[in-house]
């Protein structure tokens, strides 16, 4: 058995090599490791959002696949194909780059709802269904995806479904000066994640996930967090409010930040610190003047407005 | 000595004085008293300093559930007690009592505990109150009161300073280092001595100053009674006017065995006068008497005629509830023949008006038994008639003889023969001929009855009734005139009549020969409802009136005979049912009991494997038993939505912290969490921050993360609270 508070700062540790300058972002991408939950990464090109996917495959002991999403990419480019078999005179499944603990998927939003969609079972239910055929996904199982926001030509949307499947959404963001010119003083590498040491086998990281599951949550703070999900429901704001996938979620990234953060027990901060990162892709902001609101900044703002509504328990 | 220290004592001291009571006032059983006095003593040194005696008692210290065991079987033992051994409810109670007191005397940790003792004092000391009524009970009283006083205004003082969970052990670290506080200085010592001596004072005034009457002394406002005019031994001409526009309610009068159809009007006789000087009339007949007694509360002012005359007319009973008034007359209807109620003594005048001997400040009730005379046939023929001497100088006395009032008269009663005709034809001449009116200032003429008969013909109730008077007996016939009341609004909630001051009026009364006196009334029926309008104002006043009735009959009446008889009561009860219980228990355990033995000394005698069995057999029933009461299957679907934890000490001293830092205006609103409350305060107040961490780390842990907070970390957090208080103090 390891020692979850000692193991969960080593990772943290191991990433901040390579990504300078966002303990908050690697603290993220952990939860949602712990949380058995899929990330969803939306920034501007070049500010690291592959490296952080990578350097968080190097850190586990896990395999670690990238399909990078193309206008032209397939469904059966990612979850295998069946191919004929000769010598054995039968149709012989060729798992696709899905099969692996930790799955890249890189600039989702450049490939057709198709192929985003055949995500979908991936990422829900932990398998793959192909030709009448189920095959399990090996555990732990995450998707990372990235986005770039700033480009819109030739790129299609994430459907809201999919949208929901993700645990959270972070953004990056630029570093800091003195943070950048770390990462300039670095010396050349082509891969910076490739040096990583893993830290955690495929086992810690599910007896992690065990772990999550046992943290406490008051009444209370469950309380807090419906109504914080009602909330949400009944603003004016939004058109479209928190799913009951939803709440699921943010229950369980609160849970996995206490246990990151040392705890056996949830606090009222875990809930509120997560809200925005894990309820803002899960909105739908209400059209105003006829225009539809897809900005990110902007439902954040929606939803940290109504967390700062909520009164928390005492 | 320090607060809690003191509070310890005087509780201790209470607890003392009202056992001290209990011994004094009932016979105890040598060991318990032997008992509770060690018990007490014990306690009384443990507060003090010597160490030897609190390391004996923290040895000894026994845990809760051991304590509630010990309650549980001094319950047990106090019905068999009540049953069997001292056979009586109060003093198995007081023995009971008494095991409860030392078993909360070793048990002071909570300051709930602190009031259950306190409470089992007040009892001891009711209880104690009870059971005797000797002159020692009073410096017994004064120490419980002095005890009394300053165990609450320590428990105020500690309670202050002290978290409800917390316990009052851990409160002396604070007084320590806040020095002058929390020490009994030499104000507190006196205004606490002040305050006991000035509660006794004022006890002492309120026990003389208050009587112990059943009905409330001070009642209408202070003590002041309706005044009303018309029923002292001379009225002026006109008195009865100026009340008759007061609405306030002078009686209630209940009917009994009638319908209010039966009687339509009645009539509550007041006072009756025979000599009228022109301008007053006066009652030269108002020597009164004792009316006798007959049984406890039954005045009989006349005996019943019954016998004599069979036909006479039927009696009427009716109570009356009369509000205090500013007469001692007694109103009943007419002629009354018994007086019954709790009334001092009752007195009657030769014109057979009823009084008591002094007005009476509270409301009072009776009932009265009346009946009027009928007209008998022989009264109905022409005779002569003769009165006496006496009687004519009283009753056919006119003041100055006016002839055309004499005339008037004659005329009225021209062609009829006999007395009772000749009053009916002066009543009807009266009525049809002359109006109605209360704005008649007649009082102010130099004659006002003949102002009234000749020249204005308006005038109201007493006008009417005198001037019959003097026209019958201007022509001979004896009369005399009646105040009273006319009870005419009828209360259909509470079923009574409600008479009013707006109610007095005046009547005559005929003397017939062998009928006796008769009532007549010659003022227009019309006349006497004057206000009685607004109906449905009415309605909700008379429903209002009824409820005030029934408040007068069942609380404020309420008296000591009432309290006695209950307290008779229940005592029998408690005596039948004792003996009922400890018949059907002694039924139930006589043969069980027997059965029992047998089967025992049939074990014993018999195999040793069968005895085994037995022992087995309630071992594992035993602990069927326990694990039972520990599991609870039966309330398992209940016992997570009833866990419902009474807020935890840590946060309330988190609550108190939000407060304090927001007095210092780091304010946490209600939509902040905790951590982030914490990082505000790191912004802004660093000094305080590693304090702040502390408790808020304790809260977290405590308060969502069902970790209970050890008693030593809640000790710590305080300090910590006090350490930013001292900070805050030091800035």
């Amino acid at each position: 058995m390891i020692n979850p508070t000692q193991s969960i700062c080593s990772i943290q540790e191991n990433i901040s090599r390579v990504i300078k300058g966002k303990p908050l972002v690697i603290e993220m991408t952990v939860v949602a490791l712990l949380a058995r939950g899929h990330l969803l990464l939306e920034d501007v090109p070049g500010v690291g959002k592959t490296t952080l996917a990578h350097s968080l495959a190097r850190s586990l002991d896990c395999s670690f696949k990238r399909i990078q999403f193309t206008s032209d990419l397939l469904p059966s480019d990612i979850v295998g194909v069946s191919i004929f078999n000769r010598q054995k005179q039968a149709f012989e499944f060729m798992p696709g780059p899905i099969f692996a603990n930790v799955v890249l998927a890189d600039e989702i939003n450049r490939t057709t709802p198709k192929t985003q969609s055949s995500l979908l079972e991936a990422m829900s239910e932990a398998q793959i269904s192909v030709d009448n055929q189920t095959y399990p996904l090996s555990q732990p199982f995450m998707v990372i995806a990235t986005q770039n926001p700033a480009e819109y030509h030739g790129t299609f949307p994430l459907p809201e479904s999919q949208l929901d499947r993700f645990l959270m959404r972070l953004r990056i963001g630029y570093p800091s000066l003195e943070e950048e010119r770390k990462v300039l003083d670095r010396s050349p590498s082509l891969h910076p994640a490739e040096d990583l040491q893993p830290i955690l086998t495929a086992q810690d990281v599910l007896d992690l996930q065990a772990q999550v599951d046992k943290v406490f949550v008051d009444e209370s703070l469950t309380e807090y967090l419906l109504s914080i999900v009602q909330a949400t429901r009944q603003s004016d704001l939004l058109s479209l409010g928190v799913s009951t996938r939803g709440a699921l979620a943010l229950n369980r990234a609160a849970k996995a930040l206490a246990l990151v953060r040392g705890r056996t027990y949830c606090l009222p901060d875990d809930i509120k610190e997560l809200a925005p990162t894990v309820l803002s892709h899960r909105i739908m902001v209400t059209r105003m003047h006829g225009v539809r609101q897809q900005s990110f900044e902007q439902a954040e703002r929606i939803i940290q407005d109504i967390v700062d509504s909520v009164p928390v328990p005492v | 000595m320090f607060l809690d220290q003191a509070l310890r004592l005087s509780s201790v001291l209470l607890a003392s004085v009202s056992f001290v009571g209990l011994v004094l006032a009932t016979y105890l059983p040598e060991w318990l008293m032997i008992l509770t006095g060690l018990a007490l003593t014990l306690a009384l040194m443990q507060t003090s300093e010597f160490t030897v005696i609190q390391h004996v008692v923290t040895r000894i210290k026994l845990s809760t559930t051991t304590w509630n065991i010990l309650v549980l079987i001094g319950f047990l033992v106090f019905w068999i007690d009540s049953l069997w051994i001292s056979g009586d409810f109060l003093q198995a109670g007081i023995h009971f009592l008494l095991i409860l007191m030392m078993v909360k005397l070793y048990n002071l940790e909570r300051r709930r505990d602190y009031l259950h003792l306190y409470a089992i004092s007040l009892v001891a000391i009711l209880a104690a109150a009870s059971l005797t009524a000797d002159l020692w009970y009073l410096p017994i009283f004064l120490a419980y009161l002095f005890a009394g006083v300053w165990t609450l205004l320590l428990f105020q003082l500690t309670k202050n300073s002290e978290d409800a969970g917390g316990s009052v052990a851990g409160l002396r670290s604070l007084q320590e280092r806040s020095e002058g506080h929390g020490r009994v200085t030499p104000q507190l010592f006196w205004m606490a001595n002040g305050l006991a001596v000035m509660t006794f004072a004022l006890t002492l005034v309120m026990f003389f100053a208050i009587p112990r009457v059943g009905a409330g002394f001070y009642q209408k406002s202070s003590g002041e009674n309706i005044r009303t005019s018309g029923f002292s031994n001379t009225v002026d001409l006109g008195a009865i006017g100026p009340i008759k526009r007061d609405p306030s309610v002078v009686m209630r009068v209940e009917l009994l065995g009638r319908s209010r159809r039966e009687i339509e009007r009645l009539y509550l006789r007041g006072i009756a006068f025979d000599r009228y000087d022109g301008k007053s009339w006066a009652n030269q007949l108002s020597h009164r008497r004792v009316v006798s007694e007959d049984s406890p509360g039954t005045f009989t002012v006349r005996r019943s005629h019954s016998q004599e005359a069979p036909d006479l007319g039927s009696a009427l009973r009716h109570n009356i509830l009369l509000e205090p008034l500013d007469t001692p007359v007694l109103f009943a209807a007419p002629f009354a023949e018994t007086i019954t109620g709790r009334l001092p003594a009752v007195q009657a005048d030769l014109t057979g008006a009823l009084y008591l001997p002094f007005s009476s400040s509270t409301r009072m009730e009776y009932s009265a038994v009346s009946r009027s005379n009928p007209v008998l046939p022989a009264d109905l023929q022409s005779q002569p008639v003769s009165y006496s001497e006496a009687f004519l100088k009283h009753f056919v006395q006119v003041p100055v003889q006016s002839d055309r009032i004499t005339d008037l008269a004659r005329e009225v009663v021209e062609g009829k023969h006999n007395t009772y005709e000749k009053a009916v034809a002066i009543q009807d001449h009266l009525s049809r001929n002359y109006r109605y009116s209360l704005d008649a200032p007649l009082a102010e003429q130099a004659d006002p009855l003949e102002e009234f008969l000749f020249t204005r013909k308006t005038g109201y109730c007493e006008h009417y009734a005198t001037a019959m008077v003097i026209m019958l007996r201007a022509i001979g016939i004896p009369a005399r005139l009646v105040t009273g009341f006319l009870a005419t609004e009828w209360n259909e909630y509470g079923n009574y009549y409600v008479v009013r001051q707006q109610d007095a009026h005046a009547w005559v009364e005929v003397h017939l020969p062998h009928s006796g006196w008769i009532m007549m009334d010659p003022t227009p029926a019309s006349g006497e409802s004057v206000g009685h309008a607004a109906a449905a104002w009415q309605t909700l006043g008379r429903m209002l009136d009824s409820v005030r009735l029934r408040w007068s009959r069942i609380f404020v009446q309420y008296s000591a005979v009432d309290q006695l008889a209950i307290v008779r009561g229940l005592q029998d009860g408690s005596v039948t049912a004792r003996n009922r219980a400890k018949d059907s228990l002694t039924a139930f355990f006589e043969p069980l009991a027997a059965a029992l033995g047998e089967a025992a000394g049939h074990l014993v005698s018999g195999n040793f494997w069968r005895l085994a069995a037995v022992i087995i057999f309630v071992l594992i029933a035993s602990c069927l038993f326990v694990w039972l009461g520990r599991m609870r299957p039966w309330n398992r679907g209940y016992s997570k939505r009833e866990v419902r934890r009474e807020e935890p000490a840590i946060t309330q001293l988190y609550k108190r912290m939000i407060t304090f830092l927001g007095g210092r205006g780091l304010l946490k609103p209600a939509t902040m969490a905790p951590l982030e409350f914490l990082r505000i305060t790191e912004a802004q107040w660093a000094e305080a921050t590693s304090l702040v961490a502390a408790i808020t780390a304790l809260y977290c842990r405590g308060r969502f993360g069902q970790q209970p907070v050890t008693q030593e970390e809640f000790r710590s957090a305080q300090a910590n609270l006090r350490q930013l208080m001292v900070l805050e103090r030091r800035e």
